[in-house]
């Protein structure tokens, strides 16, 4: 790895970050993941996160929401803040992070619940319906914005595997919004579905931006271009370069992203 | 020769066969280098000739080591002298046995009558003709057939194909052996059982609550009916597979779920195989445990506590039937939780649930239908245990809910009926065929039940 390759190109900052990720390094035992990572996380936009498998993108977003701390041998270092706080502070406690930073991940995983309870899960568990009229409201308004209610609400008492691999994702982020977090990290929501279902979350994406801060790794460079306002590009777990959408696919300033979004390699 | 040296033979000549048309097959095509115009490999030419060779032959020797017995006598009885033929049966049948047992040199011919010594020795004499026959014949197929088959041999014979239809075929006949055997078991048990529920009545089992099975060998006594009542046994079995289940299921699910959830995996590698050794002890240590230990246990905690505990509880059976299961329900469970994805782990951790949070109420939740299914085998085990309750939980058939008495249950009362010398039609030692035939129809039904719903759940992860 030559030095040039570890200051960032671009510019990482923004007005009035959400998250504000400073020097952070990832370790999986001896294994070197992420490597001083300085980044900040923009309000109410999409931040797409691309580069070659193994880079390091699933890594660095498992670090918002601290499910590094799941994995045995794991060790985050550096400073991350949300809101100003930082969310490895001894007071900061990784249940009300993990509600304020939510996750969708690759393969859609609905629990082995009805398609209510699934949504209704996160609700309960932080207690954020006083009655059964509330969480049944909840439960709506989030089907309503992942753009699901539609389609499943006469069956709600059916099991959410029994939807189709697009409507499950879909499902996963109603279950994500239920607990109305600050922020969605999404991880390759698409990789698993066909292009209609891809599709259908696209638009959702875009939708739940308005509310939302959106952070999603993707491997579809459409897909970055289409949703998001910046990309960040990594590459052996350097953060290359990081910038407006716009300019990175236009006039990427770095060699490495350009051979990578002109599918040099990947 | 005798049949198993005649066996051994044939299995030298089949072997010869093997090399012969082996090396006919390489010869066919002018040596090693023209294998590749052969169809098969060489060796399978030699297959094909060793088996056409040993297996008509070995055929052969079977059917008539099979008919041999009932051959010679028919021949014998055709030519024996008028005394002996106007025996009445019963003493005809008892002439035979003598036949046999000089046949076979357990007396001496000096012991038995003349007609029966004579009959004995025409009958070794006609043996041995065939035995000549059966070999000459044996030996004949056998190397006509090799002859035949090698001269057959071309680069086109599709050998491959036909060794392996054969191999086929032999594959097919070991499962038929094992499907027959339990075909023949089932059956035999149906049809004693009928027999019985032709003197006592189905309902006068099923449903009554005397269970007096001593009574019925003197023949007035027969047909006092409350006698075969098994409603007892059933209580009993029930009492102590639930006292069992009380044990083994929530000790066993907890310490699958501390294995596969919290254990540290230096714990998990060493408790997982102790664990599994419990299974492996004999059951008739478990029984011996019951017996020396447990009971007396329980026998004196009771007094402490003004409890009068029989000698023989079914608290002491169950207890020690549940350690046994434990092992039992907790790989199962344990395979099942670990089978969950971590996928919806993370889903449930993303949402801010805790780990027991998580384990509670989404990897339980995904696992409870395969946990279900191994609870159901557990039980269906528990049911058919025989050893741990022969030895701890007495015979007194009491019909009673409560632990602390003594019970006894089917398995045990199947043992005692046929243990000892028995009368092969007296209700008593069919009742046992009754009660093995509602025992393994329970046991089947609740497997099939668990099976279905642990495959149900293995398709729903893959
Ligand atoms: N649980 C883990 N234990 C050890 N190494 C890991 C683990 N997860 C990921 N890695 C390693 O860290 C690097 C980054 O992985 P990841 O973040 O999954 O990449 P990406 O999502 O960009 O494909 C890879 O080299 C991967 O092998
Ligand atoms: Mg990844």
């Amino acid at each position: 790895m030559n030095d040039a390759a570890k200051t960032t190109i671009g510019t990482i900052t923004v007005a009035e970050p959400v998250f504000s990720c400073r020097n952070v390094d990832v370790y999986y035992g001896d294994k070197h993941a992420i490597k001083n990572v300085n980044i900040d996380i923009g309000r109410k936009q999409v931040l797409a996160m691309i580069g070659p498998s193994g880079c390091g993108k699933s890594t660095f977003l498992r670090c918002l929401n601290r499910m590094n701390d799941t994995i045995v041998g794991a060790r985050v270092e550096g400073a991350i803040t949300l809101d100003g706080q930082d969310i490895h502070d001894k007071r900061q406690d990784v249940v009300q992070l993990r509600a304020r930073v939510g996750m969708v991940f690759q393969k859609p995983n609905p629990f082995p619940k009805s398609i209510y309870e699934n949504v209704a899960y996160g609700p309960r568990i932080h207690g954020l319906a006083a009655n059964r009229g509330e969480l049944d409201e909840i439960v709506n308004q989030s089907l309503r914005r992942a753009g699901l209610w539609e389609e499943v609400k006469d069956r709600l008492n059916q099991p959410g595997t029994s939807l189709s691999g697009g409507q499950q994702q879909r499902l996963c982020i109603a279950r994500t919004i239920a607990v109305n977090p600050e922020v969605i990290l999404m991880d390759e929501p698409c990789s698993a579905l066909d292009p209609i279902a891809t599709a259908r979350i696209e638009d959702l994406i875009d939708e739940l931006r308005e509310s939302y801060a959106i952070c999603i790794v993707t491997h579809s460079m459409q897909q970055a271009a289409r949703v998001s306002q910046r990309t960040a590009y990594f590459h052996l777990g350097d953060l290359v370069e990081v910038g407006d959408t716009n300019l990175i696919f236009t006039n990427p300033q770095a060699k490495l992203t350009e051979d990578y979004i002109t599918g040099r390699f990947g | 020769m005798t049949p198993s040296i005649l066996i051994i033979a044939l299995l030298l000549l089949s072997f010869i066969a093997y090399q012969l048309g082996k090396a006919r097959s390489l010869a066919v095509v002018g040596g090693a280098r023209g294998i590749r115009n052969l169809h098969s490999l060489p060796g399978h030419y030699g297959l094909l000739t060793a088996l056409w060779c040993g297996l008509p032959a070995l055929l052969v020797v079977l059917v008539w080591v099979a008919v041999q017995d009932q051959v010679l006598i028919a021949l014998i009885s055709a030519q024996l002298p008028p005394e002996v033929r106007s025996l009445s049966s019963d003493q005809f049948v008892l002439f035979l046995n003598d036949l046999r047992n000089v046949v076979a040199g357990n007396i001496p011919a000096s012991q038995v009558s003349p007609a029966t010594a004579a009959a004995a020795g025409e009958y070794l004499r006609l043996q041995g003709i065939a035995r000549l026959a059966l070999t000459a014949l044996a030996f004949a197929l056998g190397i006509v057939a090799m002859l035949v088959v090698r001269g057959r041999i071309r680069a086109d014979l599709r050998a491959r194909n036909s060794v392996e239809r054969v191999l086929e075929g032999m594959l097919f006949l070991c499962s038929l052996v094992a499907v027959l055997t339990t075909i023949g078991i089932i059956l035999s048990v149906v049809f004693e059982a009928t027999r019985f529920f032709g003197i006592v009545p189905a309902q006068d089992f099923l449903f009554g609550t005397k269970w007096s099975p001593q009574m019925a060998i003197r023949a007035d006594q027969v047909g006092s009916s409350g006698a075969f009542g098994a409603v007892p046994l059933f209580a009993g079995t029930l009492l102590i597979s639930a006292i069992a289940m009380l044990v083994a299921v929530p000790i066993g699910l907890f310490s699958a779920i501390y294995l596969a959830e919290y254990a540290p995996s230096k714990v998990r590698s060493v408790v997982k195989p102790l664990l599994e050794v419990l299974a492996g002890v004999p059951t008739v240590v478990y029984g011996f445990f019951a017996v020396t230990t447990v009971g007396p246990l329980l026998r004196t905690a009771g007094e402490s506590m003004g409890l009068s505990v029989a000698g023989e509880s079914a608290l002491a059976a169950g207890l020690v039937m549940g350690i046994m299961i434990i092992p039992f329900v907790s790989s199962l469970a344990d395979d099942m939780i670990t089978a969950v994805p971590q996928s919806l782990r993370d889903g449930a951790y993303a949402l801010g649930a805790t780990r027991s949070e998580t384990i509670k109420q989404v990897v339980l939740r995904a696992a409870l239908p395969g946990i279900v299914g191994g609870v159901l085998l557990a039980i269906s085990r528990a049911i058919g245990e025989t050893m741990i309750v022969v030895m701890a939980a007495g015979l007194a058939a009491n019909l009673t809910a409560n632990p602390l008495e003594a019970v006894t249950t089917v398995t045990v009362q199947i043992v005692t009926l046929l243990v000892g010398d028995q009368e092969f039609d007296s209700p008593k030692t069919l009742a046992a065929f009754a009660l093995g035939l509602v025992l393994f129809i329970v046991t089947l039904v609740l497997n099939v039940i668990a099976l279905y719903v642990v495959r149900k759940y293995r398709e729903q992860y893959e």
